[in-house]
């Protein structure tokens, strides 16, 4: 056996050692046979079969997926677009035409008319469009499995061996039943950082690399291998040497990822005492498994646009009281934060009906509070569905995007009538249901004692923050290398708004991404945050930052970081204060 | 019939997830619904013509639509069509 290397993307860190399994890639192994003119009907009723069952197929997984809610509602998009490609008119009767034409079978068929379609997405200018065949042919993948008799599903890693996936591409669908299966890592020929591989082995810490170009045709199955995510390399047949070298380098890597499991248990303290509390922000009910594993004092951020997610229409005040609840009363005595609809007039048309109006400038227009206090209906029946879940939790409403003090003044004029609606139908709620608001417009910073005056506490989401101070748009590209989360000018407003709370005494988080970032985590002791929202997966490594900190000594070092004006120097101070 | 024409807003053109929710949103009415640009014609049924228009951000795409329903299948399918993207 010889040893070779592969090198890819590693899009997931971690070494994996085990056996390759190689998954089968059907449109190569299909089969090519005449059927009598007396069983066409019968070949094409089998397609019609098959076509069905992966239809079957693929809306459970869409089901399961909705339901445990872990992976990005992406998937569920994409789930959606290979359904109708399963349905187009283009690949679902097609081939049915060449079954009774060329009196072929029902598979051969099939990868024809793939064939024609790969070959017209070919002439698209558009290279991403032009990858959408890729989706094409995944799809044909799953219909041709079925037809030749071997299950859609991929089969279960062997549990006494470590087992390492091999596969030239992965859909969402195999994807979404990674859940459930233990694989060691993935390997795969195709793919780059936000392929759905990557998305998924992240979210399962397991190594993975992607884009090896050929690690499907060049490893054969059983073979062993040492899969390394953190170098983007593959060892095929390692010898005793090497692979002792990297047992050891495992070891090491697990030991560390150990030790940030065991801080789970241990209060977030700096060094001088000072208590810090670490919350998580969740899109979805489903992530509430995560909170809890990962030792976080609760929900600092609950967004609710989930609720518009893969339906028609506006959600119902019973629906909403649902899902709240379930948060609410699966946290048992930890706090949940619910933030308010987050929505634009803009998007989300099919779903807001008649509400929908196009917005000149979508992030400076009629979206977040605004447009709750615009459509008043829909409001109340948010508020009355989180007030009802207080009843089963520690519940907490937090208003986005407020701008003026009227604006909170009107918001808490409709808790109020919300409140007084449900005391007339004798619903119980918590009465002192404590309500927040973002901080996330300059404005709102500049102008803050209207806020601490009137609300129970702030939190401060840095992303629109910083897009709103900046004037950038992040997600647009020629301009995205402005944003900077260390512009002194943010650096400002966050002393001003942190150190304003404080004085008021009125608790202040952050629940930005800024929160997650351990290279933020001194900075903000340093500016006197004490409570910090962040993605579940970051709370051991900002935990283990807490633990290492001496507010008393970083203080000095934060004061001049407050002070200057030129980027270099911040860089450089920053790059002090996390030494 | 009903015809329309409308810019595309969307940084990505009319990709993947627009052309399944075009697909989608026409599918709910029983007019004939053909989406041209250029030379390219494409039913609305068929998400595979669709994504094969290939219209990328700017392009023009010439909405036609004849049947009971043409009036509301035309705005419902032009709000999908003219709408700027997913703000993250």
């Amino acid at each position: 056996m010889i040893t070779f290397a592969l090198h890819g993307i590693g899009v997931s860190g971690g070494i994996a050692i085990g056996r390759a399994q190689l998954i089968s890639h059907a449109t190569l192994e299909v089969a090519h046979y005449t059927v009598p003119s007396s069983r066409v009907d019968q070949e094409i009723a089998r397609l019609d079969f098959a076509v069905d069952e992966v239809q079957k197929e693929l809306t459970t997984l869409h089901g399961t997926m909705m339901r445990e809610g872990e992976l990005p509602g992406e998937f569920g998009a994409f789930l959606d677009v290979h359904w109708m490609i399963l349905n187009d008119p283009t690949l679902a009767e097609a081939p049915k035409r060449i079954i009774a034409e060329q009196r072929c079978n029902a598979e051969w068929a099939l990868v024809q008319q793939m064939n024609v379609l790969i070959d017209q997405f070919d002439q698209i200018e558009d290279a991403y469009l032009r990858e959408r065949k890729n989706d094409v042919v995944q799809v044909v993948e799953r219909v041709l499995k079925r037809l030749m008799g071997k299950p859609g599903s991929l089969p279960t890693a062997v549990a006494e061996e470590r087992t390492i996936l091999v596969a030239h591409d992965l859909s969402p669908a195999d994807v979404i039943q990674f859940k459930t299966h233990h694989f060691a890592a993935f390997l795969t020929d195709l793919g780059g950082v936000t392929s759905h591989t990557a998305i998924v082995a992240r979210s399962l810490s397991v190594p993975a690399v992607v884009a090896t170009h050929n690690a499907r045709q060049m490893i054969r199955d059983g073979e062993m291998l040492i899969v390394d995510g953190s170098s983007h390399v593959v060892i095929v047949n390692p010898d005793r040497a090497v692979l002792a070298e990297y047992r050891l380098k495992q070891s090491e890597f697990e030991l560390a990822r150990q030790k940030l499991k065991r801080l789970r248990g241990k209060p977030a303290e700096t060094l001088d005492g000072q208590r810090v509390v670490l919350n998580t922000n969740i899109e979805l009910p489903g992530d509430l498994a995560q909170v809890l594993d990962s030792g976080a004092n609760g929900v600092g951020l609950f967004r609710s646009e989930f609720l518009f997610l893969n339906r028609h229409g506006l959600p119902t005040e019973d629906e909403q009281f649902e899902a709240y609840r379930a948060v609410a009363a699966g946290l048992a005595g930890k706090p949940v934060t619910i933030r308010t609809f987050d929505l634009g007039a803009d998007k989300h048309k099919e779903d807001l009906e008649g509400l929908a109006r196009v917005a000149p400038n979508p992030a400076l227009g009629l979206r977040a509070v605004r447009f709750c206090l615009a459509e008043p209906r829909l409001f109340l029946t948010q508020l009355r569905a989180i007030l009802r879940a207080s009843h089963y939790g520690k519940v907490r409403i937090l208003i986005p995007m407020l701008s003026s003090v009227a604006e909170i003044d009107q918001t808490l004029a409709m808790i109020e009538q919300a409140k007084e609606s449900l005391r007339e139908q004798g619903e119980p709620f918590d009465e002192k249901v404590p309500v927040g608001g973002m901080i996330e417009i300059p404005a709102a910073v500049l102008a803050m004692g209207g806020f601490l005056d009137r609300l129970d506490f702030l939190s401060i989401g840095t992303n629109d923050l910083i897009q709103y101070t900046l004037a950038v748009d992040r997600s647009d590209e020629a301009v995205s290398h402005l944003y900077d989360p260390l512009h002194p000018a943010i650096i400002k407003l966050l002393a001003l708004a942190i150190g304003g709370a404080n004085k008021a005494k009125v608790p202040i988080a952050v629940c930005g991404e800024m929160a997650g970032e351990v290279a933020m985590t001194r900075l903000l002791l340093g500016l006197g945050l004490r409570d910090y929202s962040m993605h579940p997966a970051h709370v051991p490594t900002v935990k283990q930052r807490v633990l290492s900190s001496d507010v008393a000594a970083i203080k000095p070092l934060v004061e001049r970081i407050k002070r200057t004006d030129s980027p270099e120097k911040m860089a450089a101070l920053i790059d002090k204060l996390n030494a | 019939m009903q015809i329309r024409e409308i810019r595309l807003r969307n940084t990505q053109g009319l990709h993947a997830r627009v052309a399944a929710r075009v697909v989608k949103v026409a599918g709910r009415f029983k007019s004939r619904i053909v989406l041209t640009v250029g030379e390219r014609r494409a039913s609305a049924r068929s998400i595979m013509a669709v994504m094969m228009l290939a219209a990328a951000m700017g392009a023009t795409v010439r909405l036609e639509i004849e049947g009971p329903d043409e009036l509301a299948a035309l705005e419902a399918v032009a709000a999908v069509l003219a709408s700027p993207g997913e703000r993250r």
